[in-house]
């Protein structure tokens, strides 16, 4: 008997057979080690498909020959051997205690680049930010790990990781691009919207990371040697865009204070103001150009390297984007969100992040601290950003806040009420912006508070008439809506409101008057009808619905209703967790009224 | 120290030996003697002796070097070079032309080397000097340097001393004659030696030389002092000053007069080497001394025209799904609902680690309590693990409402009417009610029961006619079709007895009373008596005909005569069918494969159908040959079949709450499946004009259906589910709806129940 898979002699294979190949196949195949197979594939982008029938069985991971012949022919892996040689080579010096041969070989070791994978993965720019979550998540990562010989870990690249991220933050804060911050107890999420692209990216809270054993590290150092160089890259593009000269050259004094991003920040302005007046000179002559835009540079450094005393050079970013018109709504939204105020940093506080977060919405901030652009007694701050249970000194000119406040303000986009927020209490609860409240099924009942809020925000901002006026029939949300300096503006919406619901209130009165006038004969009829009708089935209404549902699948065929059941299941699914939270909320409810 | 340079040791060695030969003298100055006697360079060497022995100390050996440096500094440090030299060059690996240098050069370099060696000894020296009276032997013997030494007095040689350890000799002398040995003391008398001298203590037998010695005074304080760690001299300050006795100033000439070697004034060929070779590593590149240019690690990659899209050679790029964004549970500072309580985080102790959340929500109540978060490093990890191990497939997700699903149906309204509501409930049986059967007219029906009674009601009232009690559960009942013929079969354990239920008018009661006498009856076939004997009915008067095996379905043929029974028997024996006006059985001219459970006759033709477990057999009652189709059913066990008036459709019931319907002129597999009842279908049934069709089941429910079948062949089937009837108790002991019958001319349902009720819907 032939056996299962017979194949005459010298007919090729075909199908499944011919197409993938399980990895073993694929390492004989590349005539490589699992190790130089896996940095292979993870730098070229390669992953395993899912082949329709799995020839060799279940067990194994198949790749697509093509994708294999793609590693063949990659300069790459011949790069690798080379290395693998020269390794030898240095080895066998250093064996036989030729130590000057040994150190003058590491001085000559081959290197190689990735730029051309990226842009062989990454043929436009736009591919190369919507992938770009991991790589932010990962080097943001990095940038905060110690570095470990036992890891192979370098001083060097965490320092990297630690630029790159600062870049990039810069260039985000620069446009104002950030759309939505969320701290969660993995650590702080950012959403940043970059040519159209929504990029979200999580920075680790800023305290000593711990290693654990269960992670091969030579895994995530493969990755990260990619991420970096991606970073860099796009960072190189976005900086361009700018008209900033990339890498940047940062003020030395800032940077050794470890105020890396404002540092970036007044690079990126200077040379954003240099580079405005420039564009014609550059026509012409470029290699003048190129001298004046370094002296210029160099002007920019010293002006850095003035006293900070001018209040924020934020300030001017804020100034001169004013001109730029080539800005969405929301932009502009984010922009001005915390315009006009300053901002005052304790020491507790976690800076990194809200000196990224603050300036990116318009605000400007200082820090404790030296380098830092205005002092804590400076009268023009409006916020005091704290994090103790009780502050010391106070200053009554300034409100003081916990760092909740600002993340809150930023996900809703409007200046909350500060009550809740001050020092000492417990804050409201911290919602993730990432959810649809609605389509989950939840909202939690300070969303509800916030969405109000908003509404009043809009009437205000813009008092168009008919906008939300379900939104401010609620009495209650007139509690919230008083903030500070627009207290009188609430005054007067409140009047409005009541005005317009009374104005509501008689209009239905009339309409009620109009219709016992009119027709009360035929529309109480009609009415009793209506009642007696759906009376009768109400008796059981829901063994009626369960029937109706019954029936209705019976005549389904067999494949729609398995899918409608595995539909019903996950609606049910997540039914259960909402449900299982509002019971939550109804026994926390119940306590609290006991 | 390399094997030449010994070798010249030795010969030194004997050169001395041979110059000091017939000198016995043992003391220092007599070695000094031999000292001045070899050439100049050697005396520099007792002078730097000499100041060893002036100022040596601990650190004796660093003194020794950097004397020798000053000494003779250009030649010394020219050695340095080219030992260095020779040490790089042995790491190069050159060729062998080299290696012969090499030998030519460690020649040059010897004498160099045999100065420091004698450096290094002289260190040792005074130590020498001090003990060569007393231990000579073993000093000859430790010592490499051979001029410090006294000549040895015997001619032995350096040779073991056990080698002569039980010769009466030791050695010989240059004529070849045997040296004897001094004759040994033996222990008594060294013992009355030392009792006798008291400065026996102090004499010390050398064995090398044959001979007593006497250690002086000064030589036993010095061994003294040395085992005290002590500096040999007693006035021997170990740490005074240094003193450069050399003045340096005013020295125009060099120290030693000896001519300069050639080597000094000819080029290094080791070094002319060296030089070629870094020549040639410098020209072609593999050494470099300014760093190469860095080209910019990151330049504008994509370019400016980077709109243009390129056909990529390769398999479509899958990018890989983005991370879940977190949710309100994730906050740092989530709304207190989101918190499980303690007993729901002890119940996730218990639940499997599959199904345990991955992630349990924490509160902190403020930004700077936060932890660093420990999976932080591991998630990043797998993530990166599923990004370059986990197959990709693009999958399409269906994003629809499930209610879409559903097929539009027809309105309800406008297929009425049909059986929707409970109009009436007959109850009088005391058991499970198996079977009903409604009599063509429609003013009757009739009901058998576990219990063992047939009743009749009459159906508008509610009114029970009639009762029948019989010994055994009665399993079917079932009327004769034709109107004007009004008797009853009721199938009961082994027998079927047919009734008269004296309905008729006095004509038919006649004919019947007729024929149900069994007054003549005529001879079965022997097969057939085997299986089947009539038998008169006492009781009630009627026909009992006892079959071999338990009833499980009875059938009437259209034309009233024929009566088929089923039995759970295979072959030819499991269905019969009787003819009443003959009295006659007859078995099936065919065989039947498996076990049959029921048969239905065709409406208009000679056809019969026989349900086995899983198919339904349509066979020709005329023609004796197999089965003229076979209807697949799909299903696991058939309990029941019922065939559309048309004859064209059949509708089939089984035990895992399936039905089919077929539509035999399509296809011999089902037109469709429904899957209506989740336990087991007991009947199904066909109203005889109205396009209507039911099935009942165990889990105490009935489904009325609109099966609409039209003439047009081309059209399928219409099948809408219109109602389902609850009403029948579901506690009855697993019961549920036993029967479902419609009657004959209104849409009315019939059920049966378990709960030993009948109920009538109406419209």
């Amino acid at each position: 008997m032939a056996p299962k898979h017979y194949r005459p002699a010298g007919k090729k294979k075909e199908g499944n057979a011919a197409r993938y190949m399980t990895r073993s196949q694929a390492l004989k195949h590349l005539q490589v080690n699992l190790n130089l197979f896996r940095r292979l594939c993870i730098v070229k982008g390669i992953f395993p498909r899912e082949p329709k029938k799995k020839v060799k069985g279940n067990h194994h991971t198949y790749y697509h020959v093509k994708d294999i012949a793609f590693l063949h022919h990659e300069p790459l892996l011949e790069k690798f051997r080379e290395i693998k040689t020269y390794q030898k080579k240095v080895l066998k010096a250093k064996a036989k205690k030729n130590e000057e041969l040994a150190r003058l070989l590491l001085t000559r070791q081959p290197t190689y680049k990735l730029d051309r994978l990226i842009l062989e993965r990454y043929p436009t720019f736009i591919d190369a930010l919507r992938d770009l979550d991991d790589c932010l998540t990962m080097v943001h990562l990095f940038a905060v790990l110690p570095a470990s010989d036992r890891e192979k870990l370098e001083v060097k690249r965490v320092h990297n990781c630690r630029k790159l991220s600062h870049e990039w933050q810069a260039y985000i804060l620069r446009t104002h691009a950030l759309r939505k911050v969320f701290v969660s107890v993995k650590g702080i999420y950012y959403q940043a919207e970059v040519e159209g692209q929504k990029i979200t990216w999580l920075t680790p809270h800023a305290i000593q990371q711990v290693f654990t054993n269960d992670v091969d590290f030579s895994v995530l150092l493969t990755f990260l040697e990619f991420y970096e160089t991606l970073l860099a890259f796009i960072n190189f593009k976005l900086y361009r865009s700018l008209n900033v000269k990339y890498p940047p050259i940062l003020d030395s004094r800032l940077e050794a204070l470890a105020a890396d991003l404002y540092a970036l920040s007044r690079y990126i302005d200077a040379s954003a103001r240099g580079m405005v007046v420039e564009p014609k000179v550059d026509a012409s002559s470029s290699s003048q150009s190129n001298d004046r835009e370094e002296s210029e540079l160099r002007l920019a450094q010293l002006q850095h390297q003035l006293p900070s005393s001018e209040p924020g050079a934020l300030m001017h970013l804020v100034a001169d984007n004013n001109k730029e018109v080539e800005e969405d709504e929301e932009t502009r939204v984010c922009k001005s969100l915390f315009k006009d105020l300053k901002f005052f940093l304790s020491r507790e506080v976690p800076r990194e992040s809200l000196l990224f977060v603050l300036p990116a919405f318009g605000g400007m901030v200082s820090w404790e601290g030296e380098g830092a652009p205005f002092k804590e007694d400076d009268d023009s701050i409006t916020h005091h950003i704290i994090d103790k249970p009780s502050a010391g000194h106070l200053y009554l000119s300034r409100e003081y806040v916990q760092p909740q406040w600002i993340y809150d303000c930023v996900n809703a986009r409007i200046i909350l009420p500060t009550e809740k927020y001050m020092v000492g209490r417990v804050p409201p609860p911290h919602l993730s912006p990432f959810v649809d409240n609605e389509a989950e099924g939840y909202v939690p009942d300070y969303a509800e508070q916030i969405k109000r809020l908003q509404a009043a925000a809009r009437n205000k901002v813009l008092p168009l008439p008919g906008v939300g006026k379900e939104d401010l029939e609620d009495p209650q949300n007139l509690l919230y809506a008083g903030v500070m300096s627009r207290a009188e503006e609430a005054e007067a919406a409140e009047n409005k409101k009541k005005m317009a619901a009374k104005e509501k209130q008689y209009h239905e009165e009339l309409k009620l008057e109009l219709k016992k006038g009119k027709g009360i004969v035929v529309d109480g009829e009609a009415e009793a009808e209506g009642e007696e009708e759906e009376s009768a089935p109400n008796a059981d209404n829901n063994q009626i619905a369960e029937d109706n549902a019954a029936m209705a699948k019976v005549t389904m065929p067999r494949k729609k209703r398995k899918l409608y059941d595995a539909m019903k299941m996950g609606q049910e699914k997540r039914n259960e967790g909402i449900n299982r939270i509002k019971e939550r909320k109804n026994k926390l409810k119940n306590a609290a009224q006991e | 120290m390399s094997k030449k340079t010994e070798e010249i040791d030795e010969d030194k060695m004997r050169e001395t030996r041979t110059k000091c030969k017939n000198d016995s003298a043992k003391s220092k100055k007599q070695k000094q003697v031999v000292k001045e006697v070899k050439p100049v360079e050697k005396e520099v060497k007792s002078l730097k002796e000499e100041d060893l022995l002036v100022d040596s100390g601990a650190d004796s050996d660093d003194d020794g070097d950097s004397l020798c440096g000053s000494l003779n500094s250009d030649d010394f440090d020219s050695d340095m070079f080219d030992s260095e030299d020779d040490g790089s060059q042995r790491e190069t690996e050159d060729g062998d032309g080299e290696s012969s240098e090499d030998k030519v050069h460690g020649h040059e370099g010897l004498d160099d080397n045999d100065e420091e060696n004698e450096q290094v000894d002289s260190e040792n020296g005074e130590e020498d000097g001090i003990d060569e009276d007393s231990e000579q032997g073993e000093v000859v013997e430790e010592s490499d340097s051979s001029e410090d030494e006294v000549a040895p007095r015997n001619t032995v040689g350096d040779v073991p001393l056990e080698w002569y350890k039980d010769e009466k000799h030791i050695g010989y002398d240059i004529t070849g004659k045997k040296i004897t040995k001094k004759e040994k003391q033996d222990k008594l008398d060294s013992f009355l030696a030392t009792m006798d001298d008291s400065k026996n203590w102090r004499k010390i037998y050398d064995e090398y030389n044959d001979e007593e010695v006497e250690l002086t005074k000064e030589e036993s304080k010095l061994i003294r002092r040395m085992l005290r760690g002590e500096a040999p001299h007693a006035d021997f300050d170990p740490y005074a000053p240094y003193v450069d006795w050399f003045k340096w100033d005013d020295a125009i000439h060099p120290l030693s007069s000896a001519p300069e070697p050639k080597r000094r004034f000819i080029p290094s060929k080791w070094e002319a080497k060296k030089v070629v070779k870094y020549v040639r590593a410098i020209r072609k590149g593999w050494i470099k001394f300014d760093k190469p240019e860095e080209e910019p690690s990151v330049y504008h990659l994509w370019g400016d025209d980077s709109t243009l899209d390129q056909k990529s050679k390769h398999l479509t790029y899958i990018p890989p799904p983005k991370l879940k964004l977190p949710g309100h549970e994730e906050s740092y500072n989530p709304s207190l609902e989101y918190i499980p309580t303690e007993e729901e985080k002890a119940s996730y102790e218990l639940m499997f680690e599959e199904d345990r959340p991955k992630f349990i929500p924490k509160r902190f109540t403020s930004l700077r309590s936060i932890p660093a978060y420990e999976n932080a490093l591991k998630e990043s990890f797998e993530r990166c693990l599923d990004l370059y191990l986990c197959p990709r497939v693009r999958k399409k997700r269906i994003n629809i409402d499930p209610e879409s699903l559903k097929p539009k149906l027809p309105s309800r309204k406008d297929l009425r009417p049909y059986p929707n509501s409970c109009y009436l409930e007959y109850k009088g049986h005391t058991g499970p009610v198996t079977s009903i059967s409604t009599e063509s007219s429609g003013q009757w029906i009739a009901s058998g029961s576990t219990d063992g009674s047939v009743r009749i009601w009459e159906v508008e009232t509610g009114r029970c006619l009639k009762t029948w009690q019989f010994d055994e559960a009665v399993k079917c009942v079932a009327w004769n079709p034709l109107s004007d013929f009004p008797i009853l079969a009721v199938a009961m354990g082994r027998d079927l007895v047919i009734l008269n239920t004296e309905l008729g008018t006095d004509e038919e009661q006649n004919t019947i009373k007729e024929l149900l006498n069994l007054g003549n009856l005529p001879e079965q076939s022997t097969s057939v008596a085997a299986i089947v004997s009539w038998l008169p009915d006492e009781i009630y008067g009627g026909i009992k005909i006892r079959h071999f095996k338990n009833i499980s379905y009875i059938h009437w043929h259209r034309k009233g005569d024929y009566l088929s029974t089923v039995m759970a028997s295979g072959e030819t024996r499991g269905v019969v069918t009787h003819q009443i006006s003959k009295k006659l059985t007859d078995k099936l001219p065919f065989k039947i494969r498996g076990l049959p459970v029921c048969t239905v006759f065709h409406p208009s033709r000679s056809f019969i159908f026989i349900a086995t477990r899983k198919n339904v057999r349509v066979y020709d009652l005329l023609k004796a040959d197999g089965p003229i189709k076979k209807l697949e059913t799909g299903m696991r066990e058939i309990s029941s079949m019922a065939i559309h008036p048309g004859g064209d459709n059949l509708i089939v019931g089984s035990k895992e709450g399936k039905m089919c319907w077929f539509d035999m002129d399509l296809s011999s597999k089902p037109y469709k499946t429904l899957k209506n009842h989740p336990k087991d279908i007991t009947n199904v049934a066909f109203h005889r004009s109205y396009p209507l069709f039911a099935s009942c089941s165990v889990d105490s429910t009935a489904y009325v259906f609109h099966g609409k079948v039209y003439n047009d062949l081309n059209e399928n089937p219409l099948i809408v589910p219109l109602e389902i009837l609850r009403g029948h108790s579901t506690k009855s002991n697993g019961g549920g709806v036993l029967d479902c019958k419609f009657h004959p001319r209104q849409p009315w349902l019939f059920t049966a129940g378990a709960d030993s009720i009948i109920k009538l819907y109406c419209h």
